[in-house]
């Protein structure tokens, strides 16, 4: 019996949760019905900048009207203020009829709205003095011998709204696939292909995000995205598959100065969480095995026990990585610098 | 009270507890209504909208490339029709044919080896006067790899694919703050016809390296995205799956054994390795009439 008060309790306040948190559902159709209709730009979707610059060139887009599902955020807390309501008439009217508003209503909405129209407004997600932590699984690309999936996390900070720095690494270890077509093709032609595995990736990265948009969504709902370049240095930890001589080769990871360069796509659920679309390519220079073996056995100088041996030619290496995942930003909300 | 009524009027009250959430949870969730008033009553959610698509053909001479081939890399180039019946539904085709087709390192690798061990038997037959002479190597891949390895490759030489395309996004890109494009994203399917050169089946094979064409129907998928540029013109990106099986290499890797998985000597339709195939096709879309509606 000693719980069932706060059994209760909860009860209550849920009771109590939902009348304050969901009262604003679609709420971008009413609320935004003053002067939001001026946000909307001809494809219905509200521009994304904070520069503000007034847009001459969508002037056609002054007639657009507020669509369904917009960004209650933005209209909510600003602009609900500006829709009269009747007891608001009813108090002029009462005080001065002479300033009472008479509008014919049907008029007024046939009436072209020609209200201004900035072509950016603030953007959906501000990244400046933010930190943003990706996890994500990625997968090879390019490579059609050795798959090289690979979970993945990245940490970026960013100093402006377009620049970031961060850090990113990946696991490779566990998960290196030899494909069944290797042995296909040694089989086949008596040629082996030397194989390289990866056992982990980290890199230190500049990004820079040059675009970004929005999707109206079955004329519904509307998803802020942006697109993003990335590159960077660091080093990944890599060996050869031993397939010339596995009796006598047992390789150990070494890690290889890498370089990497990427573009990206990140697709907000909202302010602070988003999923995210990424193409990279490391690059590093790998040593291969060797595709002929020492006769000699032992570890001598030239004996095939000799890891000395063991090596070939070098070979400039992309790994070419496509990465899906998720990115949160943190902290989770801010501040824009100016209303509009 | 004992300890089972306890227990039972304890649980009873947690019930009725979680029951009273629930049905608090719910009451103000549905209560939500919204009455649009003023002069936006009525109106439709978007008015101006630039129509690109809709009642518009597009003509779009598109270059596409192959990727994560084993062999050989393929360039298509062709062109993709369609005919927008809405804004947001198009029917059309797309066709192209292999413009060029370029080796893989793999496949030159092979070559390399195989030429060089075409010579070294050479030598032997000529010090020897035994012309039959063939090293072990050469032997063991004589079905396999012919004089040139990479005449031997399967190809694909055409392909038509009449597609259902729909453009359930639509919305626009700020680039560098300064140029603003209308974009949409879109999904595309329907079956494919792929015209084909590939290795002549064949039950005695050693020399034998004839090759034939037939057409493979596979499905085909993918999505692109648009980039508008002008009224009647727009950058297409598009990434396509054509998913079959086929002979890729002109070897025999199955047919033998008891679940077929091991070489029998022989290049048979057992040989053909099924491929998710992919391309990657950038387009220059033109619609006609050059000039976009308008919605209310």
């Amino acid at each position: 019996m000693k719980s069932s008060p706060i059994g209760l309790l909860v009860a209550v306040a849920l009771g109590i949760f939902p009348a304050q948190s969901w009262a604003q559902a679609k709420a971008g159709k009413a609320t935004v019905a003053g002067k939001a209709a001026a946000t909307k730009d001809s494809e219905g979707v509200i521009d994304a900048d904070a520069s503000g610059s007034a847009a001459s060139g969508d002037a056609a887009a002054a007639e657009a009207a507020p669509a369904a599902g917009d960004t209650p955020a933005e209209a909510a807390g600003e602009e609900t203020g500006d829709t009269p309501t009747g007891s608001g008439l009813d108090d002029i009217c009462k005080i001065d009829p002479a300033a009472c508003p008479n509008l014919d209503m049907d008029k007024e909405a046939a009436r072209p709205l020609k209200e201004q129209i900035f072509a950016v407004q603030q953007a959906y997600a501000l990244r400046v003095r933010r930190f943003e932590l990706q996890a994500g699984w990625s997968q090879s690309l390019n490579d059609q011998f050795v798959g090289h999936p690979a979970p993945v996390l990245a940490l970026n900070y960013y100093i402006t709204n377009v620049l970031a720095i961060g850090v990113n690494g990946q696991y490779y270890s566990p998960f290196n696939v030899d494909k069944d077509f290797n042995a296909q093709v040694r089989r086949a032609a008596r040629v082996a292909v030397p194989l390289t595995e990866y056992q982990w990736g980290a890199a230190l990265n500049f990004t820079y995000v040059p675009a970004y948009g929005k999707f109206a969504g079955f004329g519904d709902f509307i998803f802020h995205y942006d697109a993003y370049v990335v590159g960077g240095v660091g080093a990944m930890s890599v060996r050869p598959i031993a397939v010339i001589d596995p009796d006598n080769r047992n390789f150990q990871y070494e890690p290889k100065l890498a370089f990497n360069a990427g573009i990206g796509l990140r697709i907000f659920f909202n302010r602070w969480f988003a999923a995210v679309l990424e193409v990279r390519d490391y690059v590093f220079n790998d040593k291969l095995e060797s595709l002929t073996s020492s006769k000699i056995p032992g570890n001598g100088p030239n004996g095939a026990g000799n890891p000395s041996t063991w090596y070939g030619e070098t070979s400039l290496t992309n790994n070419v990585q496509a990465q899906l995942g998720a990115a949160i930003f943190i902290p989770f909300s801010f501040d824009y610098r100016l209303p509009k | 009270m004992t300890i089972t009524k306890q227990k039972t009027t304890k649980r009873l009250v947690s019930v009725l507890a979680a029951a009273l959430a629930l049905f608090a949870f719910t009451e103000r969730a549905e209560a939500q209504q919204i009455l649009l008033t003023g002069p936006l009553a009525g109106a439709p959610a978007v008015r101006k909208l630039r129509q690109h698509r809709k009642a518009r053909f597009e003509v779009a001479p598109a270059v596409s490339f192959s990727l994560l081939d084993e062999y050989q890399r393929t360039i298509l180039v062709g062109a993709r029709l369609n005919y927008h019946f809405t804004d947001w539904l198009a029917f059309g085709a797309w066709g192209a044919f292999g413009a060029a087709h370029i080796p893989t390192h793999l496949s030159e690798q092979i070559q390399e080896v195989n030429a060089q061990r075409r010579a070294e038997d050479a030598a032997v037959q000529a010090a020897t006067g035994n012309p039959a002479f063939m090293q072990r190597a050469t032997q063991l891949t004589a079905v396999n790899i012919g004089p040139d390895f990479t005449k031997q490759l399967g190809s694909m030489d055409w392909v038509v694919a009449p597609q259902l395309t729909a453009v359930p996004f639509r919305g626009k890109l700020a680039l560098f703050q300064s140029i603003y494009l209308d974009t949409d994203l879109y999904f595309f399917g329907g079956p494919a016809f792929v015209g084909l050169t590939e290795r002549k089946n064949c039950e005695t094979c050693n020399g034998n390296f004839a090759m034939e064409s037939r057409v493979a129907i596979a499905p085909t998928f993918g999505l692109g995205f648009t980039f508008y540029i002008n009224k009647w013109s727009a950058l297409g990106f598009e990434y396509r799956a054509l998913p079959f099986a086929w002979n890729t290499g002109g070897i025999d890797t199955a047919g033998g054994g008891k679940d077929k998985k091991f070489p029998d000597n022989k290049i048979t339709n057992d040989d053909r390795q099924f491929n998710f195939n992919q391309v990657l096709t950038v387009s220059w879309n033109i619609y006609l009439p050059f000039q976009y509606k308008t919605s209310e």
